[in-house]
């Protein structure tokens, strides 16, 4: 169960509402609340105040397990310090304040098992951060719009949208967790949640089916009309008091409901239109223009979806993002710097922030295998100084993820290949962009002459195009004849040049 | 009584139903219609509803034999002396089986001779069928046994209904009719239910106490059996209630030297022994074969019952109520489980195939027929060989899928050095060792033991690419072993590992069941199966009572699941990133930029984790061979040098270098035979390698070509040398035509005639040697050689008939 979690959202909902974007009673009645409940959450008899709680979407489990946050009050107090200077002057303070703790918190000792699998788990992409940083302003959006649907009791819909690993899921739990806990303060009925994800689902029309079975529960489908058809006809007619509850259902990876006459998603949004309806709908996917490009009919009958758009995280996000992870330990396992430099690097390139915590993983475990090494030979009890990840660890982790292997790819060739790349490359000098294998092959043929080496036949040329077309470094079209099909290179002449170097022939051949 | 929570009454149902249903109507329709049943002889015995007691009692009519069998169940445990039989019943039984199977021969197995061997001492005599105690068992039967272990044996004898009782009146009358409940299994009395029922209703009927346990309540009031009354239950119950246990036999013997009976048992299960505990979708009579194996003595069994296969099972409505459904093989040491349909059809064959052998046995099974190492006892050479298997050790395995004897010319001929490098280079042999890749192994192993070591499995994905025959699925596999090994020396915690490869599975999306086959030992469609594992990879459910133990998944050939919209590979790898799924998986494909050609939702989920299996150079390719062919004095060390140094510099697949390996190696035989002098070596020389080298790189078309008709080289040429002469490589029909003509004339050779030399351009367009222009055959037809001209001047070139080709060419 989520013990200190509501707590932490609790602490960042109370910093929404200081710094003046909300004003609302409810919401003011909910924050003078929480230093009560706080106090009772870290008394772990907390449980059973969230296991009343009446919302239960299953993404509730991705629980906080108790093993990991090694002291939670603590970790709980920093961050409701920090929250307010760090949006100032965010990286500065944020590495001084790191810097500050280095003294205080224990050393950490990367031969320690048990240490360092907390830390693997600190950081690992399953285990959800306490609070969410970086993301408090669109948070607070989505939950306003939906506080505001249901405060209304009108249907609405919501788009969101950003690129892989920008946090639009995890953004979406929480929310749907303080949906819960404001709609108990206020006394409301408790939302109905509809959490899904549309990759799971065996056929698009299933989502119909799923959010029927969630007004209705227990009671079967009509074999006569669709689920469609019945939400349809559920939602045009006034309804009794009995079904007052708003709904909120939020579809993850939206666009897997694209079909060709786009018939299930124009539904979906459809479903908010209607007079009686009480579906607040939350897309979440990938594309920034899904809904323009897709649904431009719904523009016409003004029910366009709202779009919150999450952008690739800067690299003073990144960083702060790992250091709140970091900080929930009770040592210091990473240099500062090594850190900035994993957000800078990672940010430059995607913004991806699991690419950033798999990068730390790597850098870990660069550093264990280090340690396992030297543990052998010296059994003295290692020094301060290499009991964490330094600079050195991460950027050969970095280099690992970001480095492209063309060269050492190119080299570690066999022989023949190496001569068709060069055949490729002397080929494609000039403004001529592909060749077809037969062409090539006579070009191959050529040079294989030319340096006394007998060449491989006809059938084990197009095999080998083959194999190179799979490494990424020929790029091979469809014909119908073998020996019709298109060549071009893929990977970039100087790459080549410069890889095929070291081979005296080869040298000879491409200046 | 085994638990039975609600739902189970469905699944069960569905197999037995439709049989059930026409057995009803054909056979109860007269019951129904009178109402006061008892004069009706059918009503005299008591009704089940699944009616496998009334069709047994009718089977005993027809088959007198069978009823004394019955009786004499209470007797196996107090009579401890197996009896021989007297000689008139064995005539009776010869005359007997004589008019079942009129075409068995028997051929006389000597018993004096038998006699003469049993003098020897501490030997086991081996049966394929006993008669214990009047009944006959058979090897592949299945049987219930007792388990000595039980604190009250006296209660266990005394007494073993054949009927059950009423669960409401707790007697048996055997005058009126009975209905089963599909809940409970529980029998009841037609008229003792409230309301009483007149007839047996269609379709499932659950008694009144579970409908209420069904409804919520909690509060059932069973009625309890008189003072006094003990509640018999039968066989059936006291095994779903692992009171008594179920096994197969494997093996029927005697010990001479005390005469007691032995059988080697394999046990069957019941579905909440296993490790997964009882499942929703095990039927009430289902069972599962285990490996597990014991000698048990005789007088431990008490009758038999039927373990049948699904096919069967949804036949065998009328067999009475020791029929039980077995579809899974479980592996009790690491809970896994198998499906054995495949393996029983396979039984059936053999068993046939010595059925014949059987009945012979059978008339001499009553005197002791003694087996010694000769093999001249012709028909029980199959029985006699287990016992040898299972004094030595355990071929289990092999005994099931039936050993044939190896020919005498066969065994006596010993392998010669090249003999045995040929067997060891085959690419189906196993290798010892893997050389040059204990770099990628060590990752592989350190990936693994970092996912799944920790209490806490998190999950992670791991991408290995490489060039075809570079080894990447044989490391991961002996990785694998090696951590079976840990695991079961116990450094490792125990992990379920399932491996798919993407080219096997019918769909891409058929990968779901395969996978929730594997883990829980349950086949249902990809649908329904990829709702459970979302349920348990992504919402932490359990599907087993226990705590789940961590899943690696490899992938083999992971590119062939790139779906459409990738929701496959989004699905597969979205589960690892997600809390509590303790999932880890290999994913493997030859192309180097899978992550960047799929969507970028996927590759951020896929991580950083790859590895790169490149192709082997030449020194690694040598070092391959050399380990394979360790201990085998048959290669040259510059003709292995050769042939790698050859296959690094086109491919470095280290398939192709073993088989060209091989085929020097077959070469070289063919070479030493020919020549058939005991030359000094007999080695594998470069010379042969090269021939095998120029098998395998020259392609076929040098060969087609070299081999086809006259005219049509003449016709090639032609071309050739048109090829030359306009430096065009297409051609019209009639300008080949004219030079084939000019070359004709000028080497004397007959011009066949237009049409004959345009048939021969269609078969040569046909064999793709040379490219015709699609749609009609006629003069201005356009031709294109397929191949290099260089190839088709070499294929022509040196030819005995027609040496003035080589002229224009």
């Amino acid at each position: 169960m989520p013990t200190n979690a509501a707590g932490t959202i609790l602490t960042s909902y109370k910093h929404i509402a200081a710094t003046g974007t909300v004003k609302s009673e409810s919401l003011e009645s909910a924050v003078y609340q929480i230093p009560r409940k706080r106090k009772t959450r870290s008394d772990s008899a907390a449980v059973n105040l969230m296991s009343g709680n009446s919302i239960s979407s299953p993404k509730k489990l991705k629980s906080h397990r108790p093993s990991s946050v090694s002291n939670p009050r603590i970790s709980v107090k920093e961050v409701m310090e920090d929250s307010n200077e760090i949006l100032i002057n965010p990286v500065n303070l944020a590495v001084k304040k790191l810097s500050d703790c280095l003294g205080s918190k224990s050393i950490w000792n990367p031969r320690d098992e048990e240490q360092m699998r907390v830390v693997k788990e600190a950081l690992h992409v399953s285990k959800a951060p306490s609070t969410i940083v970086c993301r408090e302003d669109e948070q607070s959006r989505i939950f306003e719009f939906v506080k505001g649907c249901i405060d209304q009791q009108k249907a609405g819909s919501l788009y969101i949208c950003g690129c892989p690993g920008t946090g639009k899921s995890l953004t979406m739990e929480k929310v749907v967790q303080r949906v819960g806990d404001w709609s108990t303060q206020a006394g409301l009925p408790p939302v109905d949640t509809l959490s899904v994800n549309c990759t799971s689902l065996t056929k698009t029309t299933d989502i119909f089916s799923k959010i029927l079975l969630e007004i209705k529960p227990g009671k079967k489908a009509n074999t006569n009309s669709s689920p469609l058809q019945h939400l349809q006809n559920l939602f045009s007619q006034k309804q009794e008091s009995s079904s007052s509850r708003m709904m909120l259902i939020i579809a993850d990876e939206m666009d897997y409901l694209i079909t060709r006459d786009r018939g299930v998603l124009y539904d979906l949004f459809m479903l908010t239109t209607l007079p009686f309806s009480r579906c607040i709908l939350i897309g979440v996917a990938n594309a920034i223009d899904l809904a323009d490009r897709f649904l431009p009919k719904l523009k016409s009958l003004s029910c366009k979806p709202m779009v919150i758009t999450f952008r690739a995280y800067s690299n003073h996000q990144i960083l702060r993002i790992l250091q709140e992870r970091v900080m929930v330990l009770s040592y210091v396992a990473f240099q500062p710097k090594a850190l900035e430099l994993c957000a800078r690097k990672v940010a430059a390139a995607s913004g991806d922030m699991r690419k950033a915590l798999c990068v730390c993983r790597s850098a870990l475990e660069i550093l264990e295998i280090e340690v396992r090494r030297s543990a052998g030979p010296e059994s003295q009890g290692p020094t301060p100084d290499d009991s964490m990840v330094r600079m050195d660890h991460m950027a050969a982790a970095l280099s690992k993820t970001f480095k492209s292997p063309v060269v050492e790819t190119i080299q570690s060739l066999p022989q023949h290949q190496q001569i068709i790349i060069c055949a490729a490359t002397k080929d494609f000098r000039g403004s001529k962009k592909d060749a077809t294998v037969g062409e090539l092959n006579k070009l191959y043929l050529e040079i294989c002459k030319s340096w006394m080496i007998s060449p491989a036949g006809i059938t084990e040329f197009t095999n080998m195009c083959t194999v190179l077309n799979d490494q990424g470094i020929l790029k091979v079209g469809q014909a119908r004849g073998d020996k019709l099909k298109r060549v071009s290179l893929r990977v970039d002449e100087s790459d080549i040049t410069f890889a095929l170097q070291e081979i005296r022939i080869f040298r000879n051949c491409l200046v | 009584m085994a638990s039975s929570p609600s739902s189970k009454a469905k699944t069960f149902k569905s197999p037995t139903k439709t049989p059930t249903k026409m057995y009803r109507k054909s056979y109860l329709s007269p019951s129904s219609t009178s109402l006061t049943p008892p004069q009706t002889p059918e009503t005299l015995t008591p009704l089940r509803r699944s009616s496998r007691h009334v069709s047994r009692k009718i089977n005993l009519e027809n088959d007198p034999i069978d009823l004394p069998e019955r009786e004499s169940i209470e007797e196996i445990n107090l009579i401890r002396k197996p009896r021989k039989r007297t000689n008139d019943i064995v005539v009776a039984e010869k005359s007997k089986k004589k008019k079942i199977d009129p075409e068995v021969s028997f051929s006389p197995v000597s018993p004096i001779r038998s006699e003469t061997k049993k003098t020897k001492k501490k030997k086991r005599v081996y049966y394929n069928k006993v008669e214990f105690d009047e009944t006959e068992f058979e090897i592949g039967d299945d049987v219930y046994v007792k388990r000595t272990e039980d604190a009250n044996p006296d209660e266990e004898e005394e007494e073993d209904p054949e009927i059950e009782d009423c669960q409401i009146c707790f007697k048996s009358h055997t005058n009126t009719i009975m209905i089963e409940c599909d809940d409970c299994l529980g029998g009841f009395h037609l008229n003792c239910l409230k309301p009483p029922l007149k007839e047996v209703p269609e379709g499932d009927w659950i008694c009144q106490f579970c409908e209420v346990k069904k409804s919520g309540q909690t509060l059932v009031v069973v009625p309890k059996p008189p003072e006094g009354k003990k509640l018999a239950r039968t066989m059936k119950e006291k095994l779903l209630s692992s009171d008594l246990w179920a096994a197969r036999i494997e093996k029927l013997w005697k010990e001479v030297d005390d005469g007691v009976y032995w059988i080697r048992a394999r046990w069957y299960m019941i579905p909440e022994e296993t490790v997964l505990g009882r499942q929703r979708h095990n039927l009430k009579r289902e069972l599962y074969l285990t490996n597990d194996f014991a000698d048990i003595e005789m007088e431990c069994v008490l009758r038999h019952c039927f373990v049948k296969c699904p096919k069967e099972f949804s036949k065998a409505s009328n067999d009475g109520d020791d029929v039980f459904l077995c579809e899974y093989e479980y592996d009790v040491h690491w809970g896994s489980f198998k499906r054995v349909a495949e393996l029983a059809d396979g039984d059936e064959d053999s068993d046939q195939e010595w059925n014949g052998r059987k009945e012979e046995e059978i008339d001499y099974s009553d005197e002791e027929i003694e087996f010694d190492d000769e093999e001249s006892v012709r028909g029980v050479s199959k029985s006699k060989r287990g016992g040898a298997n299972s004094r030595k050790g355990r071929f289990f395995g092999l005994e099931k899928v039936g050993m044939k004897r190896i020919p005498e010319h066969v065994r006596c001929h010993k392998q010669s050095e090249l003999e045995k490098a040929k067997a060891t280079l085959l690419l189906a042999t196993r290798p010892k060792s893997l050389p040059c890749r204990s770099k990628e192994m060590e990752e592989i192993t350190a990936f693994i033991k970092g996912s799944i070591s920790d209490d806490q499995c998190l999950g992670r994905c791991m991408y290995i690419h490489g060039v075809p025959g570079t080894g990447k699925t044989i490391s991961v596999l002996s990785v694998m072993k090696n951590l079976k090994a840990e695991v079961e020396a116990g450094s490792v915690s125990p992990y379920c590992f399932v491996e798919i490869n993407g080219l096997k599975l019918a769909s891409p999306e058929n990968i779901y069941s395969v996978i929730f086959e594997g883990l829980s030992g349950h086949r249902v469609g990809w649908k329904k199966a990829l709702q459970s594992l979302n349920e348990r990879f992504a919402e932490g459910k359990k599907i087993g009572k226990e705590n789940e133990k961590p899943c690696i998944l490899l992938t083999d050939e992971l590119d062939v699941l790139v779906t459409r919209n990738q929701s496959v590979l989004y699905n597969i790898l979205d589960w690892p990133t997600k809390p509590n799924s303790k999932l880890v998986v290999l994913g493997i494909a030859n192309t180097m930029d899978l992550p960047e050609k799929l969507l970028p939702r996927i590759s951020s989920r896929m991580g950083i984790q790859r590895l790169c299996f490149g192709p082997y150079n030449h020194r690694q390719l040598q070092e391959i061979i050399s380990t394979r062919l360790e201990g085998i004095n048959a290669f040259e060390k510059t003709a292995i040098e050769f042939a790698s140094r050859k296959v690094a510099a086109i491919s470095g697949d280290a398939r192709r270098a073993l088989e060209i390996c091989r085929r020097a190696a077959e070469v070289a035989d063919y070479r030493l035979k020919k020549s058939n002098i005991s030359a000094k070596s007999q080695l594998v020389i470069m010379a042969d390698v090269e021939v095998a080298i120029q098998e395998m790189f020259q392609a076929p078309h040098i060969q087609v070509m070299k081999s086809v008709s006259k005219l049509s080289r003449i016709f090639l040429t032609a071309m050739v040398h048109e090829l030359y002469k306009t430096g065009m490589a297409e051609t019209s029909f009639d300008r080949v035509a004219t030079t084939v003509s000019s070359i004709c004339l000028t080497n004397g050779e007959a011009f066949p005639g237009w049409d004959i030399l345009l048939k021969i351009g269609c078969d040569l367009g046909e064999c793709r040697i040379v490219l015709c222009e699609p749609g009609e055959k006629h003069r201005l037809q356009k031709l294109q050689l397929n191949f290099p001209s260089d190839d088709v001047a070499f294929a022509l070139k040196d030819n005995k008939d027609l040496p003035w080709l080589a002229n224009y060419l």
